[in-house]
């Protein structure tokens, strides 16, 4: 089957193989007999972008999703796995996409949820001291197991998931999006331990948006395009743009690239922010945006750099300082609501639990910030929303058809959008801020959501994103501001801005931070 | 500076959900003292009565409780309360034990019925044990012909209410032995903490490999049981059953749990904080029996101590608190660049 492949390692025998799978869910066809090998010993990327099957196959692997047809093998033998349990006991272990971790719970209990050796007596404690040891591998010595996972931050939440992975002593690992909240120094961690369970002949299978970090770890790739495999190749020799090419289709190569913008220096500013402060979170932030441009903030996760969009949302009660919003009188700080007033509208970046009205249809999610585009005298007319919502479905490239399709039917990258189009062509907002806009979405995703972004700017709206990515900073904003340790470092405009200035900024704060 | 580790866990623990005792702490005070001041007497009975309150309500407020801590939500609970209390009476002419256990049987029959429902067919629990209270109601009255039925064996009420230790009776010690083994069952075992986690978020326990069908059933069983437990004691210690005992029980159920620290969104809460919600509101009642205060006090007393409990526990009040003080302080004196940080 992997004809393409010449390696010596090919007699080492497979850890897992699925066989000729399809899946389908009413017309669409998420898989169409897709086969996939795992080696042992190998770390192996599953990558595609949104709607490719990628999230299907890593479903059934995991035991969450029963497949219409075809077969998977775990070390030779033909297994049923119809529940996350039967996974578990094929020796497949899983890091969910979506945090699975119960906060009510401390993070012993949650590491020995669901095992299905455990025990009945002694369910919440960590017995000989496997679960301290295993958490300073992942640099989480800090934190005593019988700590309630509600106290841990979203990084250490995420460290904790992965732990709980490893705890399963399993064969197989199978990690979905591990390191989208981690920072580098966290990432090369858990690398350290995934490479050390390689060297003991465990094998990995890795689903990332990362490029880089597929390069890094991964020994072969396989693409996924429309719901077929497209590839499979071995890491070594090929680059970013290689994948890129084989996860999308030229012509949409071509479409996804938009020319740089210039900033307009002479616009009105829009927002204006002085002395910025909440305690523990950041200090000192001065910021400003006009009509029609675009500012990133670069930072990295604890920079400070989410908060501060998050105060001008008016989510963080603590925050102080100073905010003007042209034409509002008042100061948006401390509410939402008072955010809101103020012509601010705020994507964050959890659009499950902060976004989107999940069983709600696309048009509900679309003109739910828009009462008085939607109202005749007060009543909302359906029609008006109708036609609204397949004006806006048009605007964020959905199907129209799809209009009334609970928002929870579409791909991330989609929801994503639904989130931003919400904030779209809204004659209330004169600020739009976004949090991550396009954490967890592939290339082509990425590519139509920062339109989305240019678009609002376009129309004269202030935007200020934050990003932990850099080029997503450098693709798409106008003025770069960069964060450390809760502080602005700098603020680049127009041409001034440099990959590597950024880099430096970001991450060595030591050295600037007389700057600020 | 190094404490036990057994001593540093229970810290950790407590840290969270430690209202509940305080408020018993509170109100024990509270009942210690106010009669004094009030010129009335405080008796043993009293403590007596405390008990036997939570040999009868305290089950039940368990048992609810329990499903709430899942959150699942077990109206049944009154219901099966009254059953059990018929079949003990009835069925337990001749020997109070098998009546007794009939009336377990019989309990826990309903109870996986309802759980099967629930976990298998995705019911929600709040419409099914809805129903099977009233389809329960209505049997009672069926075989009891809407009249309060009497049981004939007096000394088995003797029997189960002697004083033992002067604040102890045969039925009050099995309802703490009851509630005891389910609260070391949920904070110390396999089962305990995966009821917690269905509670806390279902989706994400199913992915895990929780088996969130066979734990339903199973806590479904242990609700009725337990109500059934102290609807059939009560019966037999009143030596009658009555077909319907109004809402009361029910109310007194809820505002325990409540009490005791367990969130209407489940996840949150423990048995020994039900209980000590039990106790407060047991204190709370005896206490104005002793001041032979008028019912509708005691009514106005317990919902204000819901609504304080209510306020206290709120997650969002402390931002609420800061977001309101904010705009006054800024008017006072806006911050300058030179005194923030």
């Amino acid at each position: 089957m992997s004809s393409d492949l010449l390696d010596s390692e090919i007699s080492t025998g497979l850890a897992l193989e699925v066989r000729q799978v399809t899946k389908s869910y009413g017309n669409l066809v998420a898989l169409d007999d897709v086969s996939f090998e795992l080696r042992k010993g190998e770390a192996h990327a599953l990558l595609g972008h949104n709607g490719a099957g990628k999230t299907t196959l890593v479903r059934t692997i995991a035991g969450q999703v029963v497949p219409d047809s075809g077969a998977v093998f775990v070390d030779g033998a033909l297994v049923s796995l119809s529940s996350p349990r039967d996974a578990q006991v094929c020796g497949i272990a899983v890091v969910d996409q979506e945090l699975t971790l119960l906060p009510a719970l401390t993070v012993a209990e949650n590491i020995h949820l669901g095992r299905r050796d455990a025990r009945f007596f002694g369910a919440a404690t960590d017995r000989n001291g496997k679960i301290a040891s295993l958490l300073t591998r992942l640099g989480l010595a800090h934190i005593h197991p019988d700590t309630l996972v509600a106290e841990l931050s979203l990084a250490e939440r995420q460290l904790v998931e992965i732990a709980r992975a490893l705890s399963r002593d399993a064969q197989i690992l199978l990690l979905d999006e591990p390191t989208a909240t981690l920072s580098d120094v966290e990432i090369q961690r858990v690398f350290t331990v995934v490479r050390d369970l390689l060297t003991e002949g465990r094998s990995v299978i890795y689903v990332s948006h990362r490029l880089g970090e597929v390069l890094d770890l991964c020994d072969r790739v396989t693409v996924l395009r429309d719901g077929r495999r497209k590839a499979t190749r071995p890491v070594a020799g090929m680059d970013r743009a290689g994948i890129v090419r084989l996860m999308l289709d030229e012509g949409a190569v071509e479409a996804a690239r938009i020319p740089r913008r210039e900033g307009n220096g002479d616009a009105p500013s829009v927002i204006t922010a002085r002395g910025l402060a909440a305690p523990q979170l950041f200090s000192l932030v001065d910021l400003t945006a006009r009509a029609g441009e675009i500012v990133g903030i670069a930072g990295q996760i604890g920079s400070g750099a989410s908060s501060v969009v998050r105060a001008l949302a008016g989510l963080v009660p603590s925050c102080t300082g100073e905010v003007a919003v042209d034409g509002h009188p008042g100061s948006p700080l401390g509410t939402p609501i008072r955010s809101a007033r103020a012509g601010i509208a705020f994507v964050s970046n959890d659009r499950k639990s902060e976004g989107l009205f999940l069983d709600k249809s696309i048009t509900r999610n679309l003109v739910a910030t828009r009462p008085r585009q939607t109202c005749r005298h007060s009543v909302v007319s359906a029609k008006r929303s109708r036609d609204l919502g397949r004006q806006l479905c048009a605007l964020v490239g959905i199907d129209a058809k799809r209009a009334e399709d609970p928002v929870s039917s579409l791909s991330g990258g989609n929801q994503q959008k639904v989130f931003i189009g919400r904030c779209l062509e809204h004659p209330e907002v004169k600020v739009l801020l976004l949090d991550e806009p396009t954490r967890g979405v592939d290339v082509a995703g990425r590519a139509e959501i920062h339109n989305l972004v240019r678009r609002a700017a376009a129309g004269g709206a202030a935007v200020l994103f934050v990003s932990t990515e850099f080029d997503e900073v450098l693709d798409l904003a106008d003025t770069v501001v960069t964060m450390f340790g809760g502080r602005v470092v700098a603020t680049h405009r127009g041409s001034d801005i440099d990959a590597s200035t950024i880099l430096a900024e970001t991450t060595h704060g030591s050295s600037v931070r007389g700057v600020a | 500076m190094t404490t036990r580790p057994g001593m540093a866990r229970l810290a950790r623990r407590s840290r969270r959900g430690g209202l509940p005792y305080v408020l018993l702490v509170v109100m024990l005070l509270v009942f210690v003292v106010l009669p004094v001041v009030a010129g009335q007497q405080v008796t043993s009975f009293n403590y007596y009565n405390l008990f036997q309150v939570f040999a009868s309500l305290g089950l039940l407020s368990v048992a609810l409780g329990l499903t709430m801590i899942a959150g699942e939500f077990d109206l049944s609970v009154l219901g099966t309360y009254a059953f059990a209390g018929l079949v003990a009476v009835k069925l337990g002419a001749d020997d109070p034990v098998v009546g007794l256990l009939a009336a377990l049987v019989l309990a826990a029959l309903i109870g996986a019925l309802q759980g099967a429902l629930v976990a298998w067919f995705r019911l929600p629990s709040a419409a099914v044990s809805l129903g099977v209270y009233i389809a329960l109601l209505g049997l009672t009255a069926t075989i009891s012909d809407s009249k309060t039925v009497p049981y004939n064996n007096l000394n088995v009420s003797d029997v189960l209410d002697r004083q033992y230790l002067e604040i102890f009776s045969l039925r009050s010690i099995i309802a703490i032995l009851a509630v005891a083994a389910i609260a070391v069952t949920m904070t110390y075992t396999r089962f305990g903490r995966d009821v917690r986690a269905i509670g806390s978020d279902r989706r994400a326990s199913l992915r895990i490999g929780v088996r969130v069908d066979s734990i339903l059933v199973v806590l479904f069983v242990l609700s009725a049981l337990l109500s059934a437990l102290g609807g059939s004691m009560l019966a037999l210690s009143l030596a009658a059953a009555t077909p319907d005992p109004g809402f009361d029980p029910l109310i007194f159920a809820l505002t325990a749990v409540l009490l005791g620290g367990v969130s209407l969104r489940g996840g949150t809460g423990t048995v020994l904080g039900i209980a000590a919600g039990i106790l407060t509101l047991s204190l709370l009642r005896e206490l104005l029996t002793v001041l032979a205060t008028p019912t509708y006090v005691s009514s106005l007393a317990t919902g204000g101590l819901l609504l304080v409990v209510a306020f206290a526990a709120a997650p969002g009040l402390n931002a609420w608190w800061l977001s309101m003080r904010r705009p006054t302080k800024r008017v006072a004196e806006p911050p300058s660049l030179s005194r923030v940080g």
